[in-house]
This record gives C-alpha cells, sequence and structure tokens, in this order.
C-alpha cells in the first residue's frame, strides 16, 4: 500500500538515510525501530511526502507521492507528529476539525457531517469532555489524544506516528498503545509508527523495521525480528526477550550494557 | 536646492525653536554688549564666519561682505557667497572648516550651544543667532554691524527698513484688513501638509505691517498644521503661499494654483484672491525684509499700489 | 455553527464600521448640523456645513477606514505567517522600505508632481516594493517552504539597514525636507481630497481579494508548517501567497497616510479576545474592526486638544501602549 524504495536523503553534512526500503501492506501496524539518529524520523517523513527524497521514490498505491496534489495525498495518509505547539490558542475542537481540511472545498466550512466526525474522533480518544478547552491548557498525555483525534478526523487508510508515546506518563502509554490497537484491529487502519520504546513496538507492531545510522539493518515479522540478538545489534545491550503470557505479547528486559 | 532650502528655513527653524521666546532677543543683546564691555573698540571682526544665511545676508548689506571667510551650506544671496567656502549648517557645521579659515568671529544658530562652547574655549568671538520678530531682525542687523565695525552702515540700513516698512503701514492705514491665511509649505499638487505661519514670528509681523489680519493670528505659536476643516472653518478671505525658489513653469503654476479649488467654500476660492509668490526674498529674515512685506502688501491691497 | 457566527460576527463588526463611517463625519472640533449639511436649498458652496462634512471629514473618515482595515488585517496574516502574536505589518520592512521612498522623493525629488499623483505616495509605494522583494529574494528557496526565521532575520536586517539609510538622507537634507519626513513618518489621514483615495482602492481591493483565499490554510499553518502540509496545505504557495498579500496591503495603506503604528497589532488582539482565533472569523472581523478602530483614534485626534490636531499615530501609540502593558501583565 506504501512503499518506499531505495529512498535517501540527507543535509549539509551527509546522509541522515540511506538506499531505504520499505513496504508497509494494508491492515499492518509496522514500527520503524532504532536508537536516536538511526533516521527513522527522517523516514517517517519521506513517507508522509513533508521530505521529497534525492533518490528512490515513494509509492502510495502505484503512484508517486510526488506527483500527487497535498490534498490527495492528505486524504489518505495522517500523521500524528511528536510535538504540536500551536502559535495561538485554538480549542481542542478547533485542533480537531483541522483534520477535516483535505474533505472541504476551498471556501467551504465544516458541516453537521464533519463535525460528527470530529466528536467521534474525540470520542475514540477519550478526549470528548475536553473539547471546549485551550488546548494549549492540556497535559501532554491529553494533547498528544487530542492530535491523534484530529488524524482520526482525517479519515484516512494510513496513519504515521512520530514517537506517539514518548511523552507520556506509563498509564497512558498503554492507553495509547490500547487505542491504536483497536484502531487497527477494528477499523482497519494501517499504521507506521516510528519509536525506539522497544517494548511498545513489542507490543503494537506486528510488522518490524530495524534501522541504524541511516540504514535498514532488517525488517520482517516482529516475532521474527524482535531478538536479543537484534537488541545487542542495534543497542548494545544485552536484553531478555521472551513471549509474557500475561501480556500477550513479546517483551523485552534488558539486563546489562555491553561494553 | 539652495533655493529651496532657504525657502523655509526661517519657517522651519520657527518650529525647531519653537520655544524661541522674547528673552532670547535679550540673549543676543546681552552676548554682544557683554563682549563690547570685554573687548576693545578697535578690535572689530575681519574675519567672519557665517552658518546663517540671513545673517550672512545681513553682513554683506552692512558693508562688512569683504570680511566674510566663510559661510552656510546654504547660502545664495548675495552672488558673491556662490564663491566663498562652505563650511556646513545647523545639523552638520564643519568645525574643522571654521577652524582653518581663521575667523574671529563667528555666527552661530542660537541653538548650537556646543559649537559656543567649542569656539569660545579657543577664544573665537561667538554671535548665536536666534530668530524672533521683525525688532530681532533689525537689532541683529545692528549688532553684527557693529561686531565688524560698520556701524554707521549698519544704523542706516535699520533706518531704511524701518522707513520701508513705515511706508507700508501707512499706505495700508485705514484699508479693511483681510483675513489672510499665510501658508509657507505644503506637499505638491495637494492639499496634504500644509503648514502656515502662527501668530507668532517675523511673517506674522510681516503680514500685520502688510495690512492683513492673520487667520491663525490666535494661535500663539509660529507655524501651525492646519488640517483641510481648519481651513474650511477658519475661512480666510486671502490665501498667500510663499515660496523661496523660482517661480515654476506656467502649468505647474496652473496645477498648484487649482489644487485649492477643492475649498470651494473658503472665500479666498470663491474669490480667486488665492496668490503664489515666489522669490527668495521672501522669507530671508534680513535685509530684504521690506520688499517681503511690499510684495504682501501688494496682494493685500493692490488698490493702493496703482 | 461556524457559519452562523461568522455571519453573525461579520454583520455586527460591519454595522459598527459602517456605523463609525456615517457618524465620524458628524463629529469634529467645528459642530456641525446634519440636517444643514444635507440641505440641497443652500448651494454647496455656501454650506459650510456640508463642506466641512463632504470635503474636510468624509475623505479622511474614507482613507480612515481603508487604512484601518487593511493595516489591522495585514497584521492577522502576519502574525499567522510569522507564527508569532507580536508580528505586526511593519515586521518585514515593508514600512521602512516606504519611508525611504518618502524620504528620497522629499529630499531629493523636484516639486513637480507626475500627472496626478504627487511624487511622495509614489516613491513610498516604489520603495516598499523594494523593500519586499529583498526580503522574499533573501528568505525564498524556489519549490521549498520558506523558513519563518530566515523571513524574520531578513525582514529585521533590512528593517535595520533601511533605518540607517534613512538617516543618513536626512543628515544630509535641509531644514524643510527634514521637518516634512518627520511629518511623513508621523502619518496622517488628511490626505486633501478623494483622488488619494481612488488611486489607492485597487491595490487595496486586490489585497484584500486575496486575503480571502488564506484563512483555513493559516489556521492550519500556524499549528506548524509539517502538520499543515500533512493535512494538505500547500505551504509554500501559503506563505508567499500570505507574504505578497500582507506585504501588498501593508504598501498601500503606508503610502497613502504614512506609517500608522499599532493598528496592526493591537487590533488583532483585541478582536481574537472577542471573537476566539479561528483566522476564517478573526481575518473579516480584523478589517471590520481595524477600520471603526482608526477611525475613532482619527476622532479623537482631531478633537481632543483642538484647534491643534494631533497627529493620529500618536493617538493609536497612546492606545496601543497601555494595551500591551495590560496584555502582558494579564498573561504573566
Amino acid at each position: 500500500m506504501l512503499r518506499a524504495e531505495g529512498v535517501s536523503f540527507g543535509y549539509e553534512g551527509g546522509f541522515s538515510l540511506q538506499d531505504a526500503t520499505v513496504a508497509v501492506s494494508p491492515g499492518s501496524l509496522t514500527g520503524l525501530l532504532g536508537p536516536n539518529g538511526c533516521g527513522k524520523t527522517t523516514l517517517l517523513r519521506l513517507l508522509c511526502g513533508v521530505l521529497r527524497p534525492q533518490n528512490g521514490r515513494v509509492l502510495l498505491g502505484d503512484r508517486d507521492i510526488e506527483s500527487m496534489a497535498r490534498r490527495d495525498l492528505a486524504r489518505h495518509v495522517a500523521v500524528v507528529p511528536q510535538e504540536t505547539h500551536p502559535a495561538f490558542d485554538y480549542s481542542v475542537l478547533e485542533m480537531v476539525l483541522m483534520g477535516r481540511h483535505p474533505h472541504l472545498g476551498a471556501f467551504q466550512l465544516e458541516g453537521p457531517a464533519d463535525l460528527e466526525i470530529a466528536r467521534t474522533a474525540l470520542a475514540a480518544t477519550g478526549t470528548a469532555h475536553l473539547a471546549p478547552r485551550n488546548y494549549m491548557t492540556l497535559s501532554g498525555g491529553e494533547k498528544q489524544r487530542v492530535i491523534i483525534a484530529s488524524a482520526l478526523a482525517q479519515a484516512t487508510e494510513l496513519l504515521l506516528l512520530d514517537e506517539p508515546t514518548a511523552s507520556l506518563d506509563l498509564g497512558y502509554q498503554l492507553e495509547i498503545a490500547a487505542l491504536l490497537a483497536r484502531l487497527n484491529r477494528e477499523q482497519n487502519v494501517t499504521m507506521v509508527l516510528a519509536t525506539h520504546d522497544l517494548n511498545l513496538a513489542a507490543s503494537l507492531c506486528d510488522r518490524l523495521v530495524v534501522m541504524r545510522d541511516g540504514r535498514v539493518l532488517t525488517h520482517g515479522a516482529t516475532r521474527d525480528v524482535l531478538t536479543g540478538n537484534m537488541v545487542r545489534q542495534l543497542y548494545d545491550v544485552d536484553a531478555d526477550v521472551a513471549f509474557h503470557p500475561r501480556a500477550g505479547h513479546l517483551t523485552v528486559v534488558p539486563v546489562k550494557r555491553l561494553p | 536646492m539652495a533655493a529651496r532650502a532657504k525657502e523655509l528655513i526661517c519657517a522651519v527653524l520657527l518650529v525647531l525653536c519653537g520655544a524661541a521666546a522674547p528673552g532670547s532677543r535679550a540673549d543676543a543683546r546681552e552676548s554682544v554688549g557683554g563682549q563690547r564691555d570685554q573687548t576693545a573698540p578697535q578690535t572689530r571682526a575681519t574675519r567672519v564666519v557665517s552658518l546663517v544665511p540671513n545673517v550672512t545676508e545681513m553682513l554683506f548689506a552692512v558693508g562688512a561682505g569683504s570680511q566674510v571667510v566663510g559661510v552656510s551650506s546654504y547660502d545664495d544671496f548675495p552672488p558673491e557667497t556662490k564663491t566663498l567656502p562652505r563650511v556646513g549648517a545647523l545639523l552638520d557645521p564643519d568645525t574643522e572648516r571654521i577652524f582653518s579659515l581663521r575667523p574671529n568671529l563667528v555666527i552661530v544658530y542660537g541653538s548650537q550651544t556646543e559649537l559656543e562652547g567649542q569656539f569660545a574655549r579657543a577664544g573665537i568671538r561667538v554671535y548665536p543667532y536666534r530668530h524672533a520678530g521683525v525688532d530681532n531682525v533689525l537689532q541683529t542687523i545692528r549688532d553684527v554691524a557693529q561686531l565688524t565695525g560698520h556701524q554707521t552702515e549698519g544704523d542706516r540700513v535699520v533706518r531704511d527698513l524701518r522707513s520701508q516698512l513705515d511706508a507700508i503701514r501707512a499706505r495700508v492705514r485705514g484699508r479693511p484688513r483681510p483675513k489672510t491665511m499665510l501658508v509657507l509649505g505644503r506637499d505638491a499638487g495637494s492639499l496634504r501638509g500644509v503648514y502656515t505661519s502662527g501668530g507668532v514670528g517675523f511673517l506674522h509681523e510681516l503680514l500685520d505691517i502688510a495690512g492683513g489680519d492673520d487667520v491663525f493670528g490666535d494661535i500663539k505659536r509660529e507655524s501651525v498644521q492646519p488640517s483641510n476643516e481648519t481651513m474650511i472653518v477658519r475661512a480666510p478671505e486671502v490665501v498667500i503661499e510663499m515660496h523661496s525658489g523660482e517661480s515654476p513653469p506656467a502649468d505647474v503654476l496652473r496645477r498648484e494654483r487649482a489644487v485649492w479649488n477643492s475649498l470651494v467654500s473658503v472665500p479666498a476660492v470663491r474669490n480667486n484672491r488665492v496668490y503664489l509668490l515666489y522669490g527668495s526674498y521672501l522669507m530671508a529674515a534680513g535685509p530684504r525684509l521690506g520688499r517681503a512685506a511690499e510684495a504682501l502688501a501688494r496682494v493685500l491691497h493692490p488698490e493702493v499700489y496703482r | 455553527m461556524i457559519r452562523g457566527r461568522l455571519i453573525s460576527i461579520v454583520l455586527g463588526y460591519g454595522t459598527l464600521a459602517a456605523g463609525a463611517c456615517v457618524l465620524a463625519p458628524l463629529v469634529g472640533s467645528t459642530h456641525i448640523s446634519l440636517a444643514r449639511a444635507f440641505d440641497r436649498s443652500i448651494p454647496f458652496a455656501d454650506n459650510v456645513d456640508a463642506q466641512i462634512f463632504f470635503v474636510a471629514r468624509m475623505p479622511r473618515v474614507l482613507t480612515g477606514a481603508i487604512v484601518g482595515s487593511t493595516l489591522a488585517s495585514a497584521g492577522v496574516v502576519m502574525q499567522a505567517l510569522l507564527g508569532n502574536p507580536l508580528a505586526t505589518p511593519f515586521t518585514l520592512g515593508v514600512s521602512t522600505g516606504a519611508a525611504l521612498g518618502a524620504v528620497l522623493a522629499i529630499t531629493f525629488g523636484s516639486n513637480l508632481a507626475i500627472s496626478a499623483l504627487a511624487s511622495v505616495p509614489i516613491a513610498s509605494l516604489a520603495g516598499a516594493v523594494v523593500a519586499s522583494v529583498i526580503v522574499y529574494a533573501l528568505a525564498t528557496r524556489p519549490g521549498r517552504p520558506i523558513s519563518t526565521m530566515v523571513l524574520l532575520l531578513a525582514g529585521v536586517t533590512l528593517n535595520a539597514f533601511f533605518s540607517a539609510l534613512i538617516l543618513f538622507v536626512q543628515y544630509a537634507a535641509d531644514f524643510t525636507q527634514a521637518y516634512r519626513t518627520i511629518r511623513w513618518l508621523m502619518g496622517d489621514l488628511d490626505v486633501g481630497g478623494f483622488q488619494p483615495i481612488v488611486a489607492a482602492l485597487p491595490l487595496v481591493l486586490v489585497a484584500l481579494g486575496l486575503f480571502a483565499f488564506l484563512p483555513r490554510s493559516l489556521n492550519l499553518l500556524s499549528v506548524g508548517a509539517d502538520i499543515a502540509s500533512t493535512r494538505g496545505v500547500d505551504v509554500g504557495r501559503t506563505q508567499r501567497l500570505a507574504f505578497l498579500s500582507a506585504s501588498l496591503a501593508t504598501a498601500a495603506a503606508v503610502s497613502l497616510a504614512g506609517p500608522i503604528g499599532f493598528v496592526g497589532i493591537v487590533v488583532p488582539h483585541l478582536v481574537r479576545l472577542m471573537v476566539g482565533v479561528d483566522h476564517r472569523i478573526v481575518l473579516p472581523a480584523s478589517a471590520l474592526f481595524g477600520a471603526a478602530f482608526l477611525i475613532g483614534c482619527d476622532l479623537i485626534a482631531r478633537t481632543v486638544l483642538a484647534p491643534v490636531e494631533v497627529p493620529v499615530g500618536v493617538v493609536t501609540a497612546m492606545v496601543g501602549g497601555p494595551f500591551f502593558l495590560w496584555l502582558l501583565v494579564r498573561k504573566s
């Protein structure tokens, strides 16, 4: 459904991502995993078209996304960035309604249908009660849930997330993870999430793309890819990777740093 | 540029030295008086640098022209000044150049106090000129005449000027005095940025001598910036624009005169008594005062000048 | 929901602006009677009340409406473009460019006017355009979004450079010219007739027309350039359109009436306090409120110290300064 073929991107210093090839199949929950600076955020930004690859291309279906109008692309791919800092005091409802932009004509105002979609999205993320509040006054977790709601309001089949639980408390981390799993399962939203949190990746993703130093090391089903060996390769850490019966998924327990 | 520069030097000085009070006339006299006491009568100033164009005119008028060694950037009258070295003006006096001319008298603006101090420390006599009314102009003529050893000529010039002004007064005595607006400047081609003489200052006094009633006579400031509304309300019977440059070509003159036509209710416009006067003598607060007053009188009371 | 709000707010502020346009010419340092002003039986040339109303005050009020609405809406757009509520229409150097043009025309221009338009408005318009082009060239790369940081730096640099040039030219000017420059810099709505208004109107209408395409995109842009992009906003095009239209509006306003400060920042803030932050409402509301605001300030300017007139820029500053102090205190 969404495919990156041999994409590279770099700034003045050098390449932050080289020759990455990734395929995202419909309905999957793919994790881009790796330490800071591995290029996962760059890859994510290339996948949603915010950055243009210097080599290679990104395809949505069989269309090169560079050839697509931004509005068109926005109807298929929504993004949840790591942080959002609006310059003005928008309300939560206003923030979520912004997700309706690609579906509205140039001078069209939101109608009852759009409002309904927005409210449903808020309900799905448990933030309906925050609708009239000023976004800037919310807690980190609440803000993140609102941004996810606005991405949901965009009604796309693909959702890309950049470190969605990075700034959240443990409780909210699990809640967001459960929310995303439910959305993927019940509404068939295909997701790609960039994270350095191994356990989040283990709990949520069915496929992993493992990256380091701007390159893709390996990719495949989580249960195949997520091994103690991989953790050592990525982080120089000796860890136990095992299926946890109560959690219902693989877990990673770091034991010690390797020299 | 020099002509336009002199155009409103006086009027603009009025704005800048707005606080110029009658007391300043006394100051000017005192500094001269003080110097008179300090110096021997024979030490007349033989090398004079003048930063003030109208005072330069006075120097030439009293016969001290050959003693002038440096003039301001804006001097252009009399023609002899054009070949003299230029030493800057109010904002940018070139002190080095002035010193290099080895003056024994420097005429500066009253507001250039630092400059005064510099010359005083160097032992050079300074005459600070402060702008005020007609009497101040006449006194200044006397002062500079005396400083340069041309007392008799100075007195004669002042006498002549006085009789000129008295003659004008006499001519227009008894004639009805029209409400007059003396316009000193405005934006070209429009009625924006109009500024006029107020109820204080030598232009106001000239108007009075010439038999006009200043429409802004009640405003005790040297210049006024009236809005269109104010001009309509004050309804002057005569409008006189004073320009110190040369008369422009006929079509420009017509256009500039025509901008007043939008104020149809103003009596001056309806009765076609809007006059545009051009000439460098018009706003020179110096020996050509009389000529300026006469120019005003001629447009205000043409019937007594047939 | 938003449609209802938009309509009622536009109607409300529109009434305010229209009311200001109609009532302001009635009030002034001289009392006039509306009945007399509209009395057709008195010949127009004899009807002083009519003269004051139509010839003296009406052009002023209309200029106030035009300049107030353009500066206020340009302020809104500039604040969204730069993602900063403290931005003004003058932040990116347009008004300094206009000032340089005006100073050059005053100091070196001859007294001859070019056709019906005097040289100072044309020169200030040219200066504003030059300044905008320079800032635009410095801050944009083809095909890529504008970095607001670079844009801001370019504007600040141009402001500093042109201000230095202005000082230099003033130093070389004589008293008259320096005085006229100062007067121009204070701003003046008494433009001396309807002609300058008619001349400025096309530019103003074009700018306001371009503004109409911006509001929703500005909402999204002000949340973040990247996230706006992922929601379908062509960020580069929106930024360029915002910069172009705001610069055009400011250039037209400043060349008509001089740089009148505070309107472009006080009005957007006041309006946001009243109607929220959705640009689809803030932009039209600011334009309408800005018109009423400047007309009101001019009213104060020409009546408070009658017969002396206070420059309107002084009044807007006196209103704006304390307002900002209050905002600051409120925030902390």
